[in-house]
């Protein structure tokens, strides 16, 4: 009898190696469904405004997370009573938001059985919120999960968002070069790898121009959730009732405006507020299942979430992240750079993604097509979760399948990963 | 074409006798070599088509056979339960006259060397490789590769070089005149999935992952030129004086190669046996004669498409004309035709 066991055992054992003999590697691989992928069911986030004057400028954070939340209930039909665990990114509320985070989340229709956390790992934190989802789903830990990210950062952002060093950090050279400010040390890496300011200008012209015209056309409306907020009218200081459902950073320039704009880290620098991200308000959320799963539910698939990659470099070169962090993505999906159809490369500053792409070899047509951060803002712990969104309704759109989300990380580090859009 | 069936036996693996152009020998296991018999055919082309001549039946699959180069009645099987087996057909009875136990599972190879042919060695799931010879029960050496090794060859050039290819996507070079010691005679690990050293049209030129690596054969007149295929549908040369990277890639098959044959007759030219049932010809581009430069671009030259389920195994014949190969699939058929009729126009 133990013998027959045995058989039967070797029998499975030689059936699954012929059965893995079958899967199709590189991007035909990829491409294939499978009930244990990893996919996205809704993915969307609020409008992006600008820190400070846009229309989110009076909006709490936790208020612009209940915002995705709700809208990402009533999209996927969703029955909120299945989402087991909730990763919120967030960059600069005190305590990582842990406690607003899940009130937002209570007030949002969760039951109090959905858990939520919050993390940071700075301009990555929605992309790793979303990764942690997807490895808790993965490995069997929880079935349904929600990866968000939400910044405001007219709320709270200042000087106040990092804390003193002590003088043991502050003596320690590597250690001392977490706090020098991204502003500076893009700066002199943009001096020392020669990205002109016109190389730069060049690039943030022609984000802001897919960005407009994407606007334009209704590019974003698929994978924005407009939202009503109470807004304090600085003429008049009327409080009013708003509904926010535009990008109200994108803008037209050209050359010439943006030619004459003043650096704004040192004298005879490169970078300005027209070729770097802009400070801005916004949230994000996903929606993770099985394929399994999304199919019991009835659930729509939007893609899938396939690989990511996340790594170290020196914290003056933080810009050069991507650059490290994609191939890394690309080989664990088991694909090569030409496989991939869209890059969305946060544009931290227009001299470190545009550095990346050109290192990397990647043509400028399949870098944010629909325009970046340069264009509509980077709301920090948001933009890994609504690069996403931006990502996967692009090539269902334009009827490609495989894209990239990146990101450089403040302190050094660079964030990656590779999904399929269906 | 000539055919045979193989009725209630799928087929893994066919090779031609080294000293009768008209003998052949068939592995095979019941139900897919899942679970169940394994049976050992030895057929002769006849003027009227394909006869068996005899079978041996064992408890459990055969997924490879090798004949002696000693002794032209003598024939190797690498079984599904880790033993390996010398089958003599002059003698009567249905056993084997020898047997060697010692891979703790699955033996998926198995090789006669062709310059020292007093020895043979296996390849197994169990992770290694192991040298024997028919004389000893023991085997003389076993090299450790610690990933389940699909196929191992001894170099058809030299008596103490050996190779194997495994699920880690290793080609692997041992070579015997080392020392002993903690590299346990290795002298080269090569990565078939690194990137190829000249770019290849309509390939990327990025690293594509590493992916299970099947079957593997040294060319009979280059000395250090070998290819490999397997789970990504690529055939890629190498060329062991610069061994870090792919010479050629052959990419056409949809699904897994499971088993190549470099010609015994044309120095540029192989043939392939896939999962998606296809038998292809390919030249690597090599042959100077017919336009290529040494080191030009491979194509395949004709596809037989005849087989209806998982092609498992070729070999070509080795006397006679250049173009006759035996072919076998999952289909329970074992196919023997000529390679110039399934030629495309170039």
């Amino acid at each position: 009898m133990a013998n027959q066991t045995g058989n039967m055992h070797d029998a499975q054992n030689r059936l699954s190696q012929v059965a893995s003999h079958m899967n199709a590697t590189g991007r035909a691989g990829l491409l294939e469904k499978r009930p244990d992928d990893i996919v996205v069911t809704a993915a969307l986030r609020t409008p992006i405004t600008k820190g400070g004057k846009g229309g989110f400028k009076d909006t709490a954070g936790a208020d612009l997370l209940h915002g995705a939340f709700t809208s990402l209930i009533q999209r996927s039909g969703i029955d909120p009573s299945l989402v087991e665990d909730i990763a919120v990114g967030n960059v600069l509320a005190p305590g990582g938001g842990a406690t607003e985070f899940r009130a937002a989340a209570l007030a949002a229709g969760f039951p109090d059985s959905a858990a939520v956390r919050s993390l940071n790992r700075q301009c990555s934190s929605g992309l790793q919120a979303c990764v942690d989802i997807a490895n808790a789903i993965r490995s069997g830990m929880i079935e349904i999960g929600i990866g968000a990210g939400v910044e405001s950062m007219s709320t709270q952002y200042g000087p106040g968002a990092v804390t003193e060093f002590s003088e043991l950090l502050e003596n320690h050279p590597a250690a001392a070069n977490c706090k020098v400010p991204m502003g500076v040390l893009s700066e002199q890496m943009a001096k020392d790898r020669h990205i002109s300011r016109q190389d730069q200008d060049q690039f943030a012209v022609e984000s802001y121009r897919k960005a407009g015209v994407a606007q334009k056309q209704g590019l974003f409306d698929e994978e924005t959730a407009p939202l009503k907020v109470k807004w304090t009218d600085p003429k008049t200081d009327e409080e009013k009732e708003i509904t926010v459902s535009v990008d109200d950073g994108v803008r037209e320039v050209t050359m010439q405006s943006i030619g004459k704009i003043k650096p704004a880290f040192a004298k005879d620098g490169s970078i300005h507020a027209g070729n770097a991200s802009q400070i801005s308000d916004g949230a994000a959320a996903v929606l993770l299942m099985k394929r399994s799963t999304a199919e019991r539910l009835g659930q729509k698939v939007l893609g899938k979430y396939v690989s990511a990659s996340v790594l170290g470099v020196p914290p003056l070169l933080m810009g050069i992240g991507p650059w490290k962090a994609i191939p890394v993505a690309l080989e664990k999906a088991g694909i090569s750079k030409d496989d991939v159809d869209i890059y969305e490369i946060n544009e931290a500053f227009a001299s470190q993604c545009l550095w990346c792409a050109k290192e990397l070899g990647i043509p400028m047509e399949k870098i944010n097509p629909k325009g970046g951060a340069i264009a509509f803002g980077h709301p920090l712990g948001c933009t890994g979760a609504r690069q996403v969104s931006t990502l996967l309704y692009e090539l269902r759109r334009t009827n490609k399948k495989v894209g990239v989300s990146s990101m450089c990380v403040g302190t050094g580090m660079g964030m990656a990963a590779v999904w399929v859009s269906e | 074409m000539l055919e045979f069936r193989t009725a209630g036996f799928n087929p893994y693996s066919t090779k031609y006798s080294p000293f009768h152009d008209s003998r052949l020998a068939v592995s095979a296991g019941a139900n897919f070599g899942l679970v169940g018999n394994g049976r050992l055919y030895i057929l002769n082309l006849t003027p009227n088509g394909i006869a068996c001549e005899k079978y041996f039946e064992t408890q459990d699959c055969l997924f490879d056979t090798a004949w002696s180069e000693q002794h032209e009645n003598q024939l190797l099987t690498a079984g599904g339960d880790g033993s390996l087996k010398l089958f003599d057909l002059g003698v009567a009875g249905a056993f084997p006259v020898a047997g060697w136990q010692e891979h703790g599972r699955e033996v998926f190879s198995v090789h006669w060397g062709l310059v020292e042919k007093g020895q043979f060695l296996s390849s197994s799931w169990d992770g290694t490789v192991k040298i024997w010879t028919p004389e000893r029960k023991e085997s003389l050496v076993t090299l450790p590769v610690h990933s389940c090794v699909y196929s191992a060859q001894f170099s058809p050039h030299h008596p103490a070089i050996v190779t194997c290819v495994s699920r880690d996507s290793h080609l692997r070079v041992y070579d015997l005149r080392t020392k002993a010691s903690a590299q346990n005679h290795l002298t080269l690990a090569v990565p078939i999935h690194a990137p190829p050293k000249l770019p290849v049209p309509g390939y990327g030129q990025g690293s594509v992952g590493p992916s299970e690596c099947l079957t593997h054969d040294w060319n009979k007149y280059r000395d250090s030129v070998l290819a490999t295929a397997g789970v990504d549908g690529v055939i890629r040369t190498f060329d062991l004086r610069n061994p870090s990277g792919p010479v050629n890639l052959l990419p056409g098959h949809e699904y897994a190669v499971r088993k190549i044959s470099w010609s015994p007759h044309l120095s540029d030219v192989l043939l392939s046996a896939s999962y998606d049932m296809t038998c292809r010809v390919w030249t690597d581009g090599s042959n100077v004669e017919k336009g290529g430069n040494g080191a030009g671009f491979g194509r395949e030259l004709g596809r037989m498409d005849a087989h209806t389920e998982f092609a498992m195994g070729v070999d070509w014949c080795l006397f006679g004309a250049e173009g006759w190969c035996a072919t076998c699939a999952w289909d329970e058929r074992v196919l023997v035709w000529d390679v110039r009729e399934y030629m495309r126009p170039a």
